[in-house]
């Protein structure tokens, strides 16, 4: 009867054993941690992970659309070089945002023509955006053969020292994001997102654009990654035409474990949020654990696995019993 | 502005493949026009020509006197003409209320969703089908929980919610039980006085007679004729769907009628002069819908399943198949049998055909050939001996009269009864002890049901036990000896002899009986037969 119970609650919120994970994880942080709450190191902390935040929040909006995007480290990569060539040390706040504006445009463009592939020519989406992931990242070295560039002296300060009502920037981008997704919710197109990812025949035959609906959650990955790349390149000053690539594939696991499912119609940007800091505790807790170098990977990778096995892992756990 | 559609001369090709050569049909507004015709006659692509999901390569279409032609469905929408399909056009994560409303949804400032508005007009059209739905079916339920009869009210509200002209019903009370569908009906008459038009498409006579005003009858393509109801009989229906003369002997005519009684006094007989060993015994089963049932099915005996939709009939095949968890004492041919898997039924001798066989009976992309010998390519060695399989591909098709362009064409080439058929080879290819069979004749025609009623006969007199559930009464009356009803998860009836007649079923369906099933059942039996030769004109 309990494991009945607990199988709907599971169902209605898919993300309840990372929140568990979360809260089991900051427990240990804190402990292998003792100064984890103060403003200066919260802050940091956010820092390291908005940019991949940014990011998962797009993927997000592409997977509950039924699609997949291999594309958007490079994205990040491509962006970079992009804010990098194109800003000095010295440079203001206006052209700051019109590079940014450029590199959104530039994201947004590259999403359509991922869109593009997928939906109109109906192309399997992890291939194609597998394939795209070379196309825009060697068009990142092309811009920045070399780690290098730089990023406006000033904004750079501002963004990693400033704490407005001591809570760190990135929490007020948190509850931007998650505004904004209710909002997008109760729009017709996040009406259409969700019967698109879930049964896309269905959609069609309601007459749901489902074709410019997918284009859309591609341009919309593509505008997120290079949002990415902005807090990236605030946070470190400079640019590497090869940073994004580890990115991709931690942008897909946050998802999975904010429990948005792989094959599309279901999820949400609040899980993935859960998700994002739950794979950064999980990165905080090992490089403060003395874990010898050569561990860290497999280890790093152990609690991940665990951490995506462990809904059914419990649910299978109950149906024995 | 009152609607009249007129359809003329439309046709459809699939490569060389003809869907409709030469279908017509009128409907004016406050008409209710039946389309009938066996399957694979063109009524599916007729409709989906009427509401632009096909584009016809000949005839046209008049709206209003005027010749139009759909982009698609939405522009057919626009102009007021729609269909409840029996394909289901809904999105299972998303709850009642969005799917009725995507794409139209209520909203403020043109921009943003007004949900009190959606949960409100839903609760309002859900209110049409009060007391013939449960009360699980709220606006915020998701789709993907509700049985098949209440996905399809949703479905028909769904096409409701845009306030057509023009409503075609394709097979809309296939999955829905009596009470649903007498309350359709009553809709359907409201919608009359409103002045819509509607479109009927059943396979159900009766239906079609209680409905119609005027019917139009479709063969291989081709309007073969438009009767009155009131100057059209059964019979003349039927022969024109099958394309024999009504003139010849009246058991010729009504085929449709009398194959499965005559198929279920063969089943009968063998079952009464042979009283099987008890193939199947069950004791107090337990499921998430069924609560505590005990039942015996002997060898040769053709055991019915009855009631409502939902009532835990297939929670019983699904355990007892061992494809569900389930507690209590299952015995089959005197061994215990707890399945946990369809492996283990299936290597005691249990064969499964299911309801939903595009889901669960069929892959549709693949070979018929395939799709038979999928259970049973364990036999054939390795390498496989594609020889023989084919021979027993071959023999299985022929005895099931499959009529297919070759064993390699995929399952999607098949018509709704032929691909069932498949669904029922595949398992007769394992020559199984105990059959288990989840309402197999739904949405297949007349002359298909016919055969599978025949087959279902020769099976049970060459010692097969046959466990099975139907959502169609006339079914269990003509083609069983002995019928369980269930309501709530429980046997409120065992129907026999006498006792099984169409009221004493369709009484305990709706749960009549419940709680006195035990010592009150043979007092039923003789109330009802008492009131039974009263009743008969």
């Amino acid at each position: 009867m309990s494991g009945h119970r607990w199988q709907r609650l599971l169902s209605r919120h898919p993300y309840l054993f990372t929140l568990l994970l979360f809260a089991v994880l900051l427990l240990a942080n804190r402990l292998l941690q003792p100064n984890l709450f103060e403003s200066r190191v919260l802050s940091g902390n956010f820092r390291t992970f908005l940019p991949l935040l940014l990011l998962a929040v797009g993927q997000t909006l592409v997977v509950i659309g039924g699609g997949i995007d291999l594309s958007v480290g490079a994205l990040v990569s491509l962006a970079t070089a992009i804010l990098v060539t194109n800003l000095l040390p010295e440079s203001g706040m206006g052209a700051f945002l019109a590079v940014v504006g450029l590199a959104a445009l530039a994201g947004m463009a590259a999403g359509a023509f991922n869109g593009f592939c997928v939906a109109v020519l109906r192309l399997q989406p992890i291939v194609t955006t597998y394939a795209t992931a070379f196309l825009f990242g060697g068009v990142a070295l092309w811009l920045l053969p070399r780690p290098g560039g730089a990023m406006p002296q000033e904004l750079a300060q501002f963004y990693r020292q400033q704490t407005p009502l001591g809570l760190p920037i990135g929490v007020y981008v948190i509850i931007a994001l998650l505004l904004l997704w209710l909002l997008l919710r109760s729009t017709r197109f996040g009406h259409y997102l969700f019967a698109v990812g879930g049964q896309p025949e269905a959609a069609y035959t309601t007459g749901v654009p489902v074709t410019w609906v997918r284009v859309a959650t591609y341009m919309l990955s593509g505008l997120m990654a290079a949002l990415a790349a902005a807090a990236l390149t605030l946070g470190t000053s400079s640019g590497d035409p090869r940073i994004g690539d580890a990115m991709t594939l931690d942008s897909i696991v946050a998802v999975v474990l904010g429990g948005t499912r792989l094959s599309g119609g279901q999820g949400g940007v609040a899980g993935t949020i859960l998700g994002v800091i739950v794979l950064s505790l999980i990165r905080n807790i090992i490089s403060f654990a003395n874990v010898p170098n050569w561990w860290q990977t497999l280890v790093d990778a152990l609690i991940i696995v665990l951490a995506l096995a462990g809904p059914a892992l419990v649910r299978l756990l109950w149906r024995r019993t | 502005m009152l609607m009249t559609l007129s359809a003329q001369h439309l046709a459809k090709h699939y490569g060389g493949v003809t869907a409709l050569a030469d279908g017509s049909l009128e409907v004016a507004a406050g008409e209710v026009v039946a389309l009938v015709g066996a399957n694979g006659s063109g009524k599916s692509t007729l409709s989906k020509i009427i509401t632009g999901v096909v584009a016809p390569d000949g005839g046209q279409l008049l709206l209003d006197g005027k010749s139009v032609s759909f982009a698609g469905p939405p522009a057919a929408r626009a102009r007021g003409v729609t269909a409840v399909y029996q394909e289901l056009s809904l999105v299972p994560d998303m709850s009642v209320a969005e799917n009725i409303w995507l794409t139209h949804e209520p909203r403020w400032l043109g921009l943003l969703v007004n949900r009190a508005a959606v949960q409100a007009q839903t609760a309002r059209l859900l209110a049409l089908f009060s007391g013939a739905i449960s009360a699980r079916l709220d606006p915020r339920a998701p789709v993907r929980d509700l049985p098949p009869d209440e996905k399809q009210i949703v479905e028909i509200l769904k096409a409701l919610s845009r306030r057509p002209r023009l409503i075609i019903l394709d097979e809309a009370t296939a999955s829905l039980d009596s009470r649903q569908v007498t309350r359709l009906f009553d809709l359907v008459a409201d919608w009359q006085v409103q002045g819509k038009a509607v479109i009927f498409v059943s396979h159900r006579m009766d239906e079609i007679f209680r409905l119609a005003d005027r019917i139009v009858v479709l063969r291989n393509g081709q309007t073969v004729g438009r009767l009155a109801r009131s100057e059209a009989r059964e019979r003349d229906v039927v022969a024109l769907m099958t394309g024999q003369a009504a003139a010849g002997a009246p058991g010729d005519a009504a085929v449709a009628q009398e194959t499965p009684a005559a198929a279920g006094e063969a089943a009968g007989a063998g079952s009464t002069l042979l009283p099987g060993a008890v193939r199947l015994q069950v004791d107090d089963l337990r499921t998430p819908n069924v609560h505590g049932l005990s039942l015996q099915v002997h060898d040769g005996e053709l055991l019915g399943l009855g009631g409502l939709r939902g009532q835990g009939q297939e929670d019983v095949l699904l355990a007892l198949f061992g494809a569900l968890p389930h507690s209590g004492r299952i015995r089959i041919g005197g061994k215990v049998a707890a399945f946990r898997h369809p492996q283990e039924a299936m290597a005691a001798g249990v064969a499964y055909v299911p309801g939903e066989r595009n889901a669960q009976g069929l892959l549709s992309i693949r070979s018929i050939l395939e799709n038979l010998q999928l259970p049973s390519w364990a036999g054939y060695g390795l390498p496989l001996r594609m020889s023989a399989a084919r021979a027993d591909g071959r023999r299985v098709a022929d005895e099931l009269a499959i009529v297919m362009a070759g064993l390699d064409e995929p399952v999607s080439s098949l018509s709704g009864g032929n691909a069932q058929k498949v669904v029922l080879g595949k398992w007769l290819l394992r020559s199984p002890r105990l059959l288990l069979l989840n309402d197999p004749t739904k949405g297949v025609d007349v002359g298909a049901k016919a055969e599978i009623y025949r087959l279902l006969a020769a099976l049970a007199a060459a010692g097969t036990a046959i466990l099975f559930y139907s959502s169609d009464d006339e079914e269990l009356l003509s083609l069983c000896r002995r019928v369980l009803v269930l309501h709530d998860g429980l046997l409120c009836a065992e129907l026999q002899g006498p006792s099984l007649t169409r009221s004493q079923l369709v009484a305990a369906g709706m749960g009549a009986v419940s709680g006195e099933t035990a010592n009150g059942e043979a007092a039923g039996g003789k109330a009802d037969t008492a009131a039974e030769p009263g009743s008969t004109p």
